[in-house]
This record gives C-alpha cells, structure tokens and sequence, in this order.
C-alpha cells in the first residue's frame, strides 16, 4: 500500500472512487474525472456564483450545488437520482421556455452551452407545451463599440460581470432586479477590443462579437 | 385635590392618518384653557386597535375614547372636571348587544390578548426615556451587566425557548451561544427591522410604540456575545420609526446605557441605524448584510458559514427580528421560567401579529402561542364584517399560506402552521371573506414574489414568473386542464432548488390555495367560472 499524499482526498461520485487535490469543489472533481455535472455559471477563471442550480447534487440526503460545496474525504455524492434529474429539467425547461431564441438563428449555436445541455437531458418541446413562453421581448443592446448584448438571450450566470471586473475595465453590472434584471455594460470602453473575455466565455449567445 | 390623570393620544402611523396630531394640540389648548394641573398629556406608539382610531385613552382609569374627531376634543377634557362625565358615544359599543364599554381592558378584543413585548406600546411616549424608565426599563440592562456572565445570560435565553420572530423561528439562545463561542476580536449585533410583508406592521409599530426596548435588548445581546457595536436596519418606508429610533439612541446615550463603559461596567456598546432602499429580499439575512456592505442585496448561496460566525465585513455577527429583541429584556428581568409559563411545548412566550382584512376589529395584537385561530378572528378580531362569512387566513405574508375555515381551531404556533402548509412568518395575518377568490390571492403573492426576486437563481426568477403567467391564465379563462399540475410540481422544484428562502417559500401561497381550495381552480379551468365573482372576464 503507497502511502496516502498528504493533500489528496478521496470521495465517491456515483459509486466511482475519485481522488483529487483538497480544495476543489465537488463539481470541478467531477469534471477533472470526466463525470459530467450540467452546469450553466460555473467557469473556472472565476469564483462559484451558485445561480443556475443545474449542478445540484445529493450528499447525505442534502440538494447542494456542486460547485459550492468543497470535495471532503469520504464523500458520497449522487449526480444522477431520479428526484435530481426530474428538479434539473425542469429547472432547464423554464430557463428554454423564457429564453426566446430560436437555436437556427443563434450565432452561438454548436458552442451554446444551454444547447448543449438541452441535448444531454433530451429536453423536448412536446414536454414543455403547457408552460407559457415569454411574450415580450426586450431590446437588443448595441452600445458597446465591440460586442452586442441580448438580454433575451442572457441567463444571468454573472460571468462576464465576474471576469469583466477582473481582466477588463469592470464595465459589466447586474442592473434591476428578480424577472427583469438584466447586464449593462457602462464606462470606458478602451479595453474592450483587445479583451473580449466577456464575449469568449459567455455560456451562451448573449454577447456576440460586432464582427460576427 | 383632583387626582392625576394621563390623557394618551396615540400617535401610531394609523392614529396620525387619522388626525390624531390635531386633536393632541386641540387636547393641550383645552386642558391650558381650563387649567388643568391634574393633567399630562401624553403622545404614545401605537395601542392597537388601529380600527377605531384615532384612539385617546384616559388613565389611571383606562377608559377608551374611539374615533375621536376634533369636535370631540372639549367634552373629553371637561369629563376630568369634578362631577364631569365620560361622553359615551365615543366608547366602544358591544357589536353584538350595542351596550357601551367605557374601559378598553372589557372590550374583547383586549381581554384575550396577553400584552408583554407590547406592554409599554400605547402607554408611554415612546420619545420620552423617562417613561420608559417609570415602567421597569433598562432594570434588565443592569442586571446583566451587573449580576450576570455572558453565559449565564446565554443560558436563560435558551432556556426560554425563545424563538426567532422574523419567521423562521430558530432557537434564539442557540443562535448567540454560536456568536458567543466565535473568535474574533470584533462582533456585531443586527437588528432586522426590514418587515416588507404585505399587511405586516407589526416590527414598524414596535419600532414606533417602545424603542428602548429594542435598544435594551440589543444592548444585553452585544454583552452576552462580545460585541461592541450594534446596527438596526430599517425600511426607509418608515420614516416615523427611524425618528424615534434615532431619538431614543441619542437619549439612551446621554443616559449612560450605551457609550462607553456602561454603567460603569468595562463594557462599551454603541448603536447605528442603517435605512434599507425598499428591496422586501434585503430582509433575508445574507442579502441584508451585503446590501449593508454597500453590494447588491442578493442572498449568498448555501454551503456557507453562519453568520454568527462569518457575518458583516466577515466578523461573527448577530441578526435577530426586533420582536426578538423587544422580548429580552422580559427574559432577563422575570427570567426563564417566567417566559417559557405561556406558550405551546415548542413554542413559548407570545406572537404579535398584524390583524388585518375581513375583520371587524382589525389592528396590533399580541397573543399568547397555541391560541386558535378562531379565537383570534373571532374574539379578538370580532368576526367577519357585513355577515359574511369566512373564507381563509393568510399568515407569513408571500411566504406563508391560506388556511380554510376547518382548520380554525388549529394552535397558532411555529410548528403548526408550517404542517399546514404556512408559517409564522414576521406577523401579518390577513383574513379573507367569501368574496375572495383563491386563484385571484395566488396570483397576487406570486405578482409580489415575482417583482421581489433578487433575479440570481434561475428557479426564483424564472420559475416564479412562470407560475404567475400560469395563474394569471386561469384568472382570466386561459387555464389549461394541465395547469393545476403543472404548478404543482413547479412549486416542488423552485422550493427545493431555490437559492434562498424567498424562492425556497415562494410557492407557499398556491399550494396551500390549491391543497384547501382545489375546488376553485377547476371551476376557473374547467367552467370558466369564478366562484366569488372577481375575476371579471369570469361568470360567477
């Protein structure tokens, strides 16, 4: 028997023994072992936000966000009940019934991480019929010299406000709250061009390039 | 001589609508007219039985004028004269027989009532330290500073069994054991007075009505758990609580109860008030700090510390309800027994509420846990107006539910009405009559819900305002058959996926309103037909 490394810790997802460095969280251990958690705003180049609820997962009879809960030795964690699976489409159902855009006409489509998601879950349009789809539409912002930002489109996972804070000019801010909360992106805008993080890490087709 | 005599004039936020400044100035110039040095004049907090104010009150007899209008203002003064007699009209007239009660202590709606955290509300001058002092206050303060350890006083909290009266209802004691036990070289003391509760005024007239009680047991709180520094966010809605408040601190200060070295005891505790910017999730207790810190008022998400041990700047903190506050002092000063001698075996001590809606005698009420609801509604609150006839109450606001008529002998306690299906919550209790329609009560809370979403978590902001647009269907006739359902197991995801207790409670109002009264669903759904007749695009 080698000797255990001080800083490795082993847990349990899915009945699969993982070892993994202590600090990670339960979602990027998962990852790191090719299980796959669905997950909408988690990004690794910023801190856990713990908004889309996709990554939620069963510890000790516990609904916790994997993404927010650090990996401990010994832990059983549960991606995959059907109670889990059942509450993550319809949590992924209401976020396509409210998310307006037509896939074919999405610039982001084939690298739309909601896209993607939808596909694994095998979420179909027959399913979500009584569910209303939202009617108005809000208007495309196009004031940024670099990008434009569809709030029809945006799913609030904060990561460009996170990473615009960090590597950019901090220009991005949640504006309004609860149904219409949406991003603005106000302030100088000279870092923007060669930046574009915002653009290039959005999960989704809310920012899309001017160039595009 | 004349006996002394207290004419008290209250001034709550309701008796001020009502006009009761003017007939305060009206009462002075009369009783200076006829020089009447028997007699003080007294503004205080609210009394109460807000439905039938503006409301004078005359001690030490306890007689209770009602809707008292300026013109009235000489008879009330000229009855203190020798040989001068009470003007009658102006009593409470017995609903039932019509018989006059000149003293509010028979009237029934205060009769059931057990009035402690309220004691003084309605009594005193809630501007005027000296009052408070008459009737027993900061003896509490004194006593903990002086003959009590901060564990002893953590003891006899828990002991009492006191719970957390912003609406969860968490064991009190256990709470400052925590922040007690936390290291840290700063601490701080919240108190919670965002209420944002529809129908909810409860903490507002506390805040009003008794502020040094609060103050005192904030001050009790920061010795027992090590802090020096104690903050009260409030609503900027409530422009007359923040006066008071502000007014009772600087009194509090020049009295040597908070300051340095209070009471000569090497202990230092200062207070601040913060004003809210009228987010009703602020009242959350994560959100409340962040909005405090200067940041968007959004919840942090779970797993994370408690905030007594990682709180505001990330110092253990302590955030208690004013109610919780306001019942500290009677803690420490009768001790634990003496609190814990009313109550139900898991809820002990009493609950204020807000009695307000399809009730005759609607006002702020205080009542010992365990009592019935029926005895609330129809005691207390007289009934229902106009011969009508009772259809639902609705306890904790956006996060509570409606209960029905079958359940009116239920206790009214913490763990009661979560079995069914609502809660506590801060304090409103709204009733509703058989002109109510339950789909319309819905579709209100959840309108409340969806506008008051922090808009972080995708089940809250989404899935809240999908069950809205579902309810609002039904109301207007473009309910589905699979609608009931469908909200049915939204309400399951959104409450267990949410990231807060906003979202986690939110669905309360439709699934108690579709477990009691499924039946006016399916006629909106099925018959295209509203039952109480108020969703107009509906035959009744």
């Amino acid at each position: 028997m080698g000797e255990m490394i001080k800083n490795q810790i082993t847990l349990f997802i899915d009945g699969l023994e993982v070892i993994v460095e202590k600090g990670v969280s339960v979602l990027e251990a998962a990852l790191k072992n090719n299980i796959y958690i669905p997950h909408l705003c988690y990004c690794p180049d910023v801190k856990p936000f713990g908004a889309c609820r996709l990554c939620l997962v069963e510890i000790n009879g516990q609904i916790l966000p994997s993404c927010l809960t650090p990996a401990e030795d010994g832990m059983i964690v549960k991606t995959k009940t059907p109670d889990i699976e059942r509450i993550r489409k319809i949590i992924l159902e209401l976020l396509i019934a409210n998310h307006h855009s037509n896939c074919r006409h999405c610039p982001s489509s084939g690298k739309c991480n909601l896209q993607k998601i939808r596909g694994r879950l095998r979420v179909n349009v027959k399913r979500m019929r009584p569910l209303r789809m939202a009617k108005e539409k809000m208007p495309i912002d196009t004031s940024n010299p670099v990008f434009d930002y569809d709030p029809n489109r945006c799913i609030l996972c904060g990561v460009c406000v996170q990473i615009c804070e960090k590597k950019g000019n901090n220009i991005a801010n949640f504006f309004g709250r609860g149904y219409v909360t949406k991003v603005i992106f106000l302030g100088d805008t000279s870092k923007c061009e060669v930046c574009q993080q915002c653009v290039t890490k959005c999960p989704v087709g809310a920012l899309i390039s001017k160039k595009h | 001589m004349n006996k002394m005599r207290k004419i008290l004039v209250c001034h709550g936020t309701g008796c001020i609508g009502g006009g009761a400044e003017q007939i305060f100035s009206l009462l002075e110039k009369e009783k200076t007219r006829l020089n009447l040095s028997n007699v003080v004049l007294k503004r205080t907090g609210c009394h109460g039985f807000c439905q039938r104010g503006p409301l004078v009150i005359v001690e030490p007899e306890g007689i209770l004028y009602c809707k008292v209008q300026p013109q009235d203002v000489p008879e009330i003064v000229q009855s203190l004269l020798p040989g001068g007699n009470p003007p009658q009209r102006l009593f409470y007239h017995d609903p039932v027989t019509g018989d006059p009660i000149p003293y509010y202590r028979d009237i029934t709606f205060y009769k059931k009532q057990q009035r402690r955290v309220l004691r003084n509300c309605g009594r005193i001058d809630p501007e005027d330290i000296e009052d408070y002092l008459e009737r027993g206050g900061y003896q509490a303060l004194q006593k903990a500073l002086m003959e009590m350890t901060q564990e002893q006083i953590i003891d006899e909290v828990k002991r009492s069994g006191l719970r957390g009266l912003g609406g969860a209802g968490f064991p009190t004691g256990k709470k400052w054991e925590v922040c007690y036990k936390a290291q840290s070289d700063e601490k701080y003391v919240i108190c919670n007075g965002d209420e944002g509760d529809p129908g909810a005024f409860q903490d507002r007239s506390l805040m009003e009505g008794d502020p040094h009680s609060i103050l005192e047991g904030m001050i009790i709180a920061g010795f027992a758990v090590g802090a020096k520094k104690g903050f009260i966010y409030v609503r900027a809605e409530y422009p007359l609580a923040v006066k008071r408040l502000k007014i009772a601190i600087n009194q509090a200060k020049e009295k040597g109860f908070l300051g340095k070295n209070i009471l000569g005891c090497d202990f230092d505790f200062d207070i601040e008030i913060f004003q809210g910017a009228g987010a009703f999730v602020c009242g959350e207790s994560t959100a409340l700090i962040e909005s405090m810190e200067g940041k968007r008022g959004m919840p942090k998400p779970h797993p994370r510390p408690r905030l007594a041990e990682v709180g505001l700047w990330g110092k253990p903190t302590l955030i208690n309800n004013v109610k919780t506050f306001a019942n500290i002092p009677l803690i420490i000063a009768n001790g634990a027994e003496w609190f814990a001698s009313i109550g139900t075996e898991k809820s002990k001590g009493t609950a204020i509420f807000s009695l307000t809606g399809k009730v005759v005698n609607s006002g702020l009420i205080e009542v010992p846990m365990g009592i019935k609801l029926r005895e609330i509604i129809y005691d207390i609150g007289g009934g229902i107006p106009n011969g009508k006839a009772f259809k639902a109450v609705q306890t904790g606001g956006p996060s509570g539910g409606c209960l029905p008529a079958r359940l009116l002998d239920m206790p009214v306690d913490f763990d009661s009405l979560t079995e069914a299906g609502s809660m506590m919550g801060s304090g409103g209790m709204v009733v509703m009559d058989e002109d109510t329609c339950m789909v319309d009560v819905a579709r209100y809370f959840l309108e409340f819900t969806v506008r008051e979403s922090c808009g972080k978590c995708i089940p809250c902001r989404v899935g809240t305002k999908q069950m809205y647009d579902i309810l609002d269907a039904i109301t207007k006739g473009e309910g589905k058959r699979e609608d009931i359902d469908l909200l049915l197991e939204l309400s399951e995801v959104i409450k267990r996926a949410s990231l807060c207790a906003l979202g986690q409670t939110a669905p309360n109002p439709v699934l108690t309103t579709i477990r009691y009264f499924r039946e006016e669903y399916e006629a909106h759904i099925f018959e295209k037909r509203c039952p109480a007749g108020v969703c107009d695009r509906l035959t009744r």
